[in-house]
């Protein structure tokens, strides 16, 4: 049981670390960037393509893809992402759904729809005894990363300028412009840093998902009902609901098998009607 | 616009009205359209696009070929055409596609159409249009029992074959608890009650058996529920196919299960996915498979020449499209025609010698291709000798056992 | 340049209308007839996500539960009860618009990105269900075999049978039609455009939506009747959460809230799958994804909307038909 909500936990990261960075996006440029699955899945293949073609190891690219693959999110609001804000979200929705569709087909196209081979890292390969029960070295390390890696970003909002910057212009927009507070010089490297973040989702998952092209697509929608439960724009909300949803499908699967499918649905569906904006969102910042 | 469509409306009545003046002549003759076309319908872009795809069409192509080779002058077709589509895994894509294919495109066969919902909307069409469909790629033992059809034939593999072989091999083989998880979509659920029956039949027990989300990236409360079962199970039993089995088998690993006593074995394997997860992964991992391309000389000599030509190694899909393709070309060279009441008539109760299917005969009362299936394990990297080695043929399953023993009495062709 | 002088004439909208109705019957000429018909059936699919995207304001990701649901419904009649297939699609219909109550009144109280959330959440769990029920709908395998029945007239080539389903689908068109010039869709374009202020004007706001939402998912209900009648099966596919994403995809091609410029999107979008089909091209998405990119980037206002756009702008003075026709620019205009 207890082993049970380890692993929970340890799928919730995912989830976490995903739903953090959809909901920085959001709260900065108001975008519903849909092509997060698909710069999740290009972490793991940035990863593969690393040790395939460069040689070099899980831990390099651990420091290297999501930085890469932060800058290629810059440049992408640069030159896109930028033009369409201003306007009705629904634009950027669907641009980024085309961007997904597009980046998802063209790894098809090199790489085939298989999975492709990626070893765990020798150093995590034995389990941990963890007192009441041993669990693999690796999803111990997985949690902990990522639980450093929220407890890490917590800090810079709440403590930095910068960061405070950024949580006030995500939770209330107005008011911080309001407050002559240059927003728009944040937007870009946040948008950065939010596709950063799923890369190195995408990273840490290589050794234990299945690496293919269809990885972020199966992922996203789930991660989109995460973000909408914990309130989209709030911070704190999706980490916890990532974690939360880990947990609850989990144990889903222990004791409902067969509702497990739908479990995440069922509770945005409840979560969205007893409070309309998530647990942790405010109503006005969509109405 | 309107104009346009004036036009071209006046153009297709022209066209039509051509088409049907030119249609009753053709009816006496042995090869219709003077030519005989063989259509491959299947998904070339989605998930199942690395097991047969684009590589099942050059397959096809080399039927083609060894036929002319084979009969030169004498064929009983000069011209023969290879057509194909693809479905992108959408039922109603295949559906459209598959009548186009027959009406427009001369097709005379449809052959793999993989995914259950996919092959059953084609062999509607194959039905209604009286053309011959031979279906390899979906696994579902519908296709011949209430869906069944006189025009439709079942060529390769099935769920049936699938779970009854690993499951009853394998419980004879002393691994006599098992845990089953399977995901949760018809197929899924049709390999787990075969599975349990052949497990049971066989002597064994099904400790527990748990649907899994599809898709799935996170199998570990299944890892970790399986040691803990009481009683302990010897082997878990995985229906996951390609993405979620390879999820599946990394966590598995990850759990060090093996060393906890806690087998794998799996219903469904591709070529592609040891690939995919590297042989030491699935070592020592059993499942059936239809074919394998190492298996001895014969399928290896046809490997080779697959090999030569696509740069790959072809999986057991390739090769079971290959093989219908020719024997559907043999029953038009016995008929001398490519009439479909007459090539049915030739195909049902053949027997059939090739390098795929041996000791194989088409049961006339269902349309189903009984031959040797072979039960299978894949082997640690210390013995893979060279590249796609990775299986080594544990058992042949004779024809006779390896499908179901009596036709389903639901279906009436 | 003739429809330029059409345009000016005052008629351009009769003269559309005939044309758009010649295009409708010749099609099966001109176009292989099965693919026709999924035309003519994603055109009024894409007509009812409009009714809502485009004059309501309410984006649904979950529509493919209307659509697929009717299929479903629609196929159960037909291959049990052996009715006659208009019957059938009917009553296909009338359980999606009873399907669509529930699922409504829960879900017009929230907007946005909210209310297409909760929609999509809603067709999963109609997804999970038909996936589930196997006994009734096939589940993985689809509901097989679904007949085409109508007195005894022979319907089983696909040409004949599109002028049989045609009707149902410009009845529902029509229906769209005057649902959006009757006073209920003007009260729904000014809930669009802003909701507390018809809220303020005594407009009983999720009321309204929740007639168009039930309103919209009968059209889509009887595309998808007509569907899974002309495929002679239903299956998971058209309940799955990519259905839903195809039609507000082919709205957006055509042009929002112009209610005709889905027909268009859905005819480019058929089309291109059926060319895809046998192209021998297999990443599609490459294709589709940047289709999508140039319009949002380009073409905001879709195929339709933009030819409208640059009818209108070249002809003066405006009549008043065509400004109550050009509910949309508030889209283009910053939230």
């Amino acid at each position: 049981m207890l082993q049970q909500a380890f692993n929970g936990l340890v799928g919730g990261a995912f989830y976490a670390l995903l739903a953090l960075g959809l909901s920085v996006i959001f709260g900065m440029l108001g975008v519903v960037n849909l092509a997060h699955g698909a710069f999740y899945m290009l972490g793991a293949f940035g990863a593969f393509i690393a040790l395939d073609a460069f040689g070099l190891n899980f831990w390099i690219a651990l420091l290297l893809v999501p930085p890469l693959l932060g800058v290629a999110g810059i440049v992408l609001e640069r030159l896109f992402i930028r033009r369409l804000t201003p306007l009705d979200p629904l634009y950027n929705f669907l641009f980024t759904f085309g961007l997904a569709l597009i980046l998802q087909d063209l790894v098809k196209r090199e790489y085939g729809v298989s999975s492709q081979p990626y070893p765990r890292p020798q150093e995590l390969d034995g389990t941990v005894d963890l007192g009441l029960f041993t669990y693999p070295a690796y999803q111990v390390f997985v949690l902990a990363v990522s639980v450093l890696m929220c407890v890490a970003v917590w800090l810079v909002l709440t403590r930095t300028r910068v960061g405070m910057i950024v949580r006030a212009a995500t939770e209330r927009p107005e008011l911080t412009r309001g407050l002559g507070i240059d927003v728009g010089r944040w937007v870009t490297p946040v948008f950065g840093f939010g596709i950063a973040l799923a890369a190195f989702a995408g990273v840490l998952a290589a050794p234990m998902r299945a690496v293919n092209p269809l990885m972020g697509a199966d992922l996203i929608i789930t991660v989109f009902a995460v973000v909408v439960i914990g309130g989209l724009g709030s911070v704190f909300g999706s980490v916890a609901a990532g974690f939360a949803v880990g947990l609850v499908s989990a144990l889903g699967n222990l004791y409902v098998p067969a509702l497990s499918q739908i479990l995440v649905f069922i509770l945005m569906a409840v979560v969205l009607l007893w409070r309309p904006a998530g647990l942790f969102g405010r109503e006005e910042a969509f109405r | 616009m309107r104009v346009t469509g004036w036009g071209g409306c006046l153009a297709a009545t022209g066209l039509l009205l051509a088409g049907c003046g030119g249609g009753p002549g053709g009816g006496d003759e042995k090869i219709s359209d003077g030519k005989v076309v063989l259509a491959v319908l299947n998904d070339q872009s989605g998930i199942y696009a690395d097991t047969s795809g684009r590589q099942t069409i050059e397959a096809v192509k080399m039927a083609v070929t060894d036929f002319q080779a084979k009969y030169g002058d004498k064929a009983a077709s000069k011209t023969i055409e290879v057509k194909d589509a693809d479905h992108q895994n959408k039922p109603e894509i295949a559906n459209s596609k598959a009548q186009e294919l027959y009406d427009r495109q001369q097709a005379d066969v449809i052959l793999d159409v993989p995914t259950s919902s996919a092959a059953f909307a084609v062999a509607t069409i194959a039905k209604n249009k009286k053309k011959v469909f031979i279906d390899v790629g979906a696994a579902s033992t519908e296709l011949e029992g209430k869906q069944c059809n006189k025009y439709t034939f079942h060529y390769g593999y099935n769920s049936y074959m699938l779970a009854h072989g690993t499951g009853a091999e394998v419980t004879k083989d002393g691994s006599k608890n098992w845990y089953i998880v399977y995901p949760d979509y018809a197929f899924g659920q049709d390999m787990q009650k075969t599975f349990s029956a052949a497990i049971k039949e066989a002597g064994g027990t099904v400790v527990a058996s748990d649907p899994t989300p599809f898709p799935n990236d996170n199998f570990s409360t299944f890892l970790l529920k399986a040691p803990n079962l009481d009683p302990k199970p010897q082997v878990i039993g995985t229906m996951q196919a390609g993405g979620d089995l390879v999820n599946l088998v990394k966590q598995y690993n990850e759990y060090k299960l093996r060393d906890k006593g806690v087998g794998l074995a799996v219903g469904l394997l591709a070529l592609s996915d040891i690939h995919s997860l590297g042989s030491d992964a699935l070592a020592g991992t059993r499942y059936t498979d239809m074919w394998y391309w190492n298996a001895d000389e014969k399928s290896r000599a046809w490997a080779d020449k697959f090999h030569a030509k696509t740069g790959k190694r072809p999986t057991a899909n390739m090769a079971a499209n290959y093989s219908a393709a020719l024997q559907y070309l043999e029953a038009v060279q016995r008929g001398g025609t490519d009439n479909s009441d007459e090539v049915v008539k030739q195909l049902e109760g053949h027997k059939i010698e090739d390098m795929f299917a041996r000791n194989a005969t088409i049961r006339a009362q269902d349309h189903l291709l009984l031959h040797d299936a072979y039960l299978s394990e894949v082997k640690p990297s210390s013995e893979v000798k060279e590249p796609y080695d990775y299986v080594k043929v544990l058992k042949t399953i004779p024809a006779s056992e390896a499908f179901q023993p009596r036709p389903d009495p639901a279906c009436r062709l | 340049m003739i429809l330029t002088r059409l345009a000016r004439s005052g008629r351009g909208g009769w003269l559309l209308l005939v044309a758009g109705l010649v295009a409708a019957f010749a099609l099966p000429w001109l176009i292989y007839p099965p693919v026709a018909l999924d035309i003519a059936c994603w055109a009024l699919f894409a007509a009812s996500v409009d009714l809502l995207l485009g004059f309501t304001g309410l984006l649904s990701f979950g529509h493919a539960a209307f659509w697929g649901g009717s299929a479903y419904c629609t196929g159960l009649i037909a291959l049990h009860t052996g009715m006659p297939f208009p019957v059938a699609i009917a009553g296909g219909a009338v359980f999606t618009a009873l399907l669509a109550l529930p699922i409504g009144f829960l879900s017009v109280r929230l907007s946005g990105i909210y209310f297409a959330m909760v929609t999509l959440a809603f067709a999963q769990m109609i997804y999970f269900v038909a996936n589930q029920w196997r006994d009734v709908t096939g589940g993985e395998n689809g509901l097989q075999g679904i007949p085409r029945e109508l007195f005894g007239l022979d319907l089983s080539d696909s040409f004949f049978f599109y002028y049989a389903g045609l009707p149902f689908v410009l009845a529902g068109l029509f229906a769209a039609w005057r649902i959006v010039r009757s006073p209920f869709g003007r009260v729904l374009v000014s809930i669009r455009a802003n909701p507390d202020r018809a809220r303020a004007l005594g407009y009983p706001v999720d009321r309204y939506k929740l007639q168009a939402f039930v309103l919209s998912a009968a059209l889509a209900g009887t595309a998808g009747g007509v569907f899974s009648v002309g495929h002679g099966f239903a299956s998971l596919e058209g309940v799955y959460w990519t259905t839903s994403g195809q039609a507000v995809m082919m709205v957006i091609l055509g042009g929002i809230g112009t209610l005709w410029g889905g027909a268009i999107g859905a005819a480019l979008i058929v089309q291109l799958q059926d060319f895809l089909a046998t192209a021998g091209f297999a990443e599609t998405g490459i294709i589709t994804g940047t289709i999508f990119i140039v319009v949002v980037l380009l073409f905001r206002r879709g195929i339709w909307g933009t030819a409208r756009h640059l009818l209108i702008t070249r002809r003066t003075p405006a009549t008043p038909a065509d400004v109550a026709a050009e509910p949309k620019k508030s889209v283009d205009t910053p939230v």
